[in-house]
């Protein structure tokens, strides 16, 4: 099963409502046989631009992470179900990766054009567009008349 | 006046002939205990800058959405565009990481979209938008 996280904006409400609905969300995920592996709480926000959903506009949003392991076939429902909550107001779904083996390429980006490899591929493929031109002193190679 | 001339040449003659004995003799046993023949030499180019890293590559950091503080700093104050590659100094990857992260935070309502978080607005700046590396598409 991989790793998922979801990142959750709830409405603004009181403590116990608050609970109910994380406790809501959380065993959603357990009944389609998931993993929770860690739950985060951002704290209350003023969230950074008003959104307007289930009919209503918000501005202030309570903030967290779930980190869960689930099948990929349940992710999709998952995400319908959230959808229809009226508690909550934004939810996304991310693929927990491992980040990349990154080796800066920064040298090689800050070189002059000729060395860069990506501005010789550029000039090796319009050499390449280029239209052959008959070459009129030359021995044939072709174009002996009637054009 | 020609005479002169000559006279002149000749004085001068001596004293340069004796000022270049000298320093080839300074030099001469150096060259021979490195190498026999007039062959170059293998060394490595001295002149050759040290290899160039970004700021997230040196200190080994990878984005991540969460961390609105730093991704922030990659954002226009004025319209919360992302700022780009000429700008930032980041490599590539760095780069198409950061705006990845950027686009998530913003999606999550985690940062805004048309300007910069204003209690970031003060935070140290990492880059010069106004000295970019290579100029600007505008
Ligand atoms: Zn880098």
């Amino acid at each position: 099963m991989p790793s998922y996280e979801l990142a959750l904006v709830l409405r603004q409400m009181a403590r116990p409502e608050l609970v109910s609905t994380l406790k809501r969300t959380a065993e959603s995920i357990l009944d389609k046989g998931g993993i929770i592996r860690k739950i985060e709480n951002m704290g209350q926000q003023n969230l950074p631009y008003k959104i307007s959903v289930h009919g209503q506009v918000h501005k202030v949003g309570n903030m967290f992470t779930i980190e869960f392991d689930s099948a990929p076939t349940q992710i999709d429902d998952l995400a319908e179900e959230y959808s229809r909550d009226i508690d909550i107001i934004r939810k996304n779904i991310f693929k927990v990766e491992q980040p990349p083996e990154i080796k800066c390429t920064l040298h090689e980006e800050l070189l002059p054009p000729a060395y860069r490899k990506e501005v010789q591929e550029m000039v090796r493929i319009g050499q390449k567009k280029q239209k052959k031109k008959f070459n009129y002193n030359s021995g044939l190679d072709y174009y002996p008349f009637q054009k | 006046m020609s005479f002169r001339i000559i006279s002149s040449l000749i004085q001068k003659g001596p004293i340069r002939i004796l000022a270049r004995t000298e320093s080839t003799a300074a030099i001469t046993p150096t060259i021979a205990n490195s190498a026999q023949s007039d062959e170059p030499i293998d060394i490595t180019n001295p002149f050759e800058k040290d290899r160039a890293q970004c700021i997230l590559c040196r200190s080994n950091i990878t984005p991540n959405y969460k961390n609105v503080k730093l991704l922030s700093q990659f954002q226009s104050p004025y319209t919360g565009r992302i700022y780009g590659r000429h700008i930032t100094g980041l490599c590539k990857a760095k780069q198409e990481q950061v705006e990845k992260e950027i686009i998530k935070a913003q999606n999550c309502a985690l940062m805004p979209t048309y300007h910069k978080s204003v209690e970031f607005l003060q935070d140290p700046k990492l880059f010069d938008p106004e000295r970019p590396i290579r100029p600007h598409k505008y």
